[in-house]
């Protein structure tokens, strides 16, 4: 009955026991901690869109898009102890010549600690930008948002919106290089 | 029992999964924990983190979604404003690389709803990692099983 193995048993049963309870309290008490950041700016300045080959289809062209935005956000707020990183993305979302509602990230960034958490950026899209239908012709234009992924050290996975531009940004013609 | 009464609940097959590349390093390192859900009304949005499964592929892959597009049904009779109705186009990139993930679809174009696992929701550090070891060192899986059985054997009553 009072064996070594049934003394190991308890104490470990006992441990995992009130280590799930403390890690539930850490997840739960983000929910109490966190407090929605002030709304930030996001202006688009330019956007220039110029036909391309594709990628998997070397003759066929397509529309690439080229977006120069500036960015200010304090995300200060959204650092508590339970916060590992924070994922920061612009998006844009818009509607094609044919209906598609289209949202697509254009430029990210990981911010791991609260010191960086003050975003002052003046940057242009970092992934390929272009249209499911390969162009941009009569689509509507396109809001830009900045949005972010709280990570957590344990617990859940929070999202939110930090800044929007005003008006929404239409896209130029095409216009060929040669 | 448990299993199959959560994945009914969260509508994935996988409710919980553990990460198995570094792909999405920082954010999720090998052998920590993601719990999982798919809801049917919802439709996928940029900056989830889903789990897919393209066929071709034995391995569940943990990245982030880049691009969604949602077509315009044709089809008759169906309701417009329904999620669903809509086909939905989706494209991911995993953190930690530095290119999307169109060379991991096995030849697809893009990825759909039905090649989606789950949206990651909770996370849980380390505590997958268990599994991830017995793979990596087969030793230790028969060290642990035979440590068991020799318990088993020299315990009394």
């Amino acid at each position: 009955m009072h064996s070594i193995y049934s003394r190991i048993n308890n104490v470990s049963a006992m441990l995992s026991t009130c280590l799930m309870v403390l890690l539930g309290a850490i997840s739960l008490s983000s929910f109490l901690f966190t407090s929605t950041p002030p709304p930030g700016t996001l202006a688009v300045t330019n956007v220039k869109v110029f036909p391309g080959n594709a990628r998997r289809y070397a003759n066929k062209y397509q529309d690439f898009a080229f977006v120069n935005f500036n960015l200010t956000a304090d995300l200060k707020p959204l650092f508590n102890w339970n916060t590992k990183q924070l994922f920061i993305y612009v998006s844009a979302e818009y509607e094609n010549r044919q209906g598609t509602k289209n949202e697509v990230v254009i430029f990210d960034r990981i911010v791991q600690n609260k010191e960086d958490a003050y975003i002052d950026i003046a940057g242009r899209n970092k992934y390929v930008f272009r249209d499911v239908s390969a162009s941009f012709e009569d689509s509507t234009p396109a809001h830009y948002s900045l949005k972010y992924n709280v990570m957590p050290y344990v617990g859940i996975l929070t999202y939110g919106e930090a800044a929007r531009t005003v008006d929404p940004v239409p896209f130029p013609e095409s216009q060929d290089l040669s | 029992m448990i299993w199959k009464g959560l994945g009914l609940i969260t509508n994935t097959e996988s409710p919980i999964v553990v990460v198995l590349s570094g792909s999405m390093e920082p954010a999720f390192y090998r052998g920590d924990l993601l719990f999982l859900t798919n809801p049917s009304n919802q439709r996928y949005q940029t900056g989830d983190i889903t789990v897919y499964k393209v066929p071709g592929a034995d391995i569940p892959i943990v990245h982030r979604v880049l691009e969604t597009h949602d077509l315009v049904s044709d089809k008759r009779g169906v309701v417009a404003a329904a999620p669903l109705a809509q086909q939905q186009l989706l494209l991911t990139k995993g953190d930690n690389n530095h290119i999307d993930d169109i060379e991991l679809y096995q030849g697809l174009e893009w990825l759909e709803r039905k090649h989606i696992v789950g949206k990651v929701r909770g996370f849980l550090p380390y505590v997958g990692y268990v599994t991830i070891a017995m793979n990596d060192f087969p030793q230790l899986k028969y060290a642990l099983l035979g440590g068991l059985g020799l318990l088993a054997l020299i315990q009394r009553e």
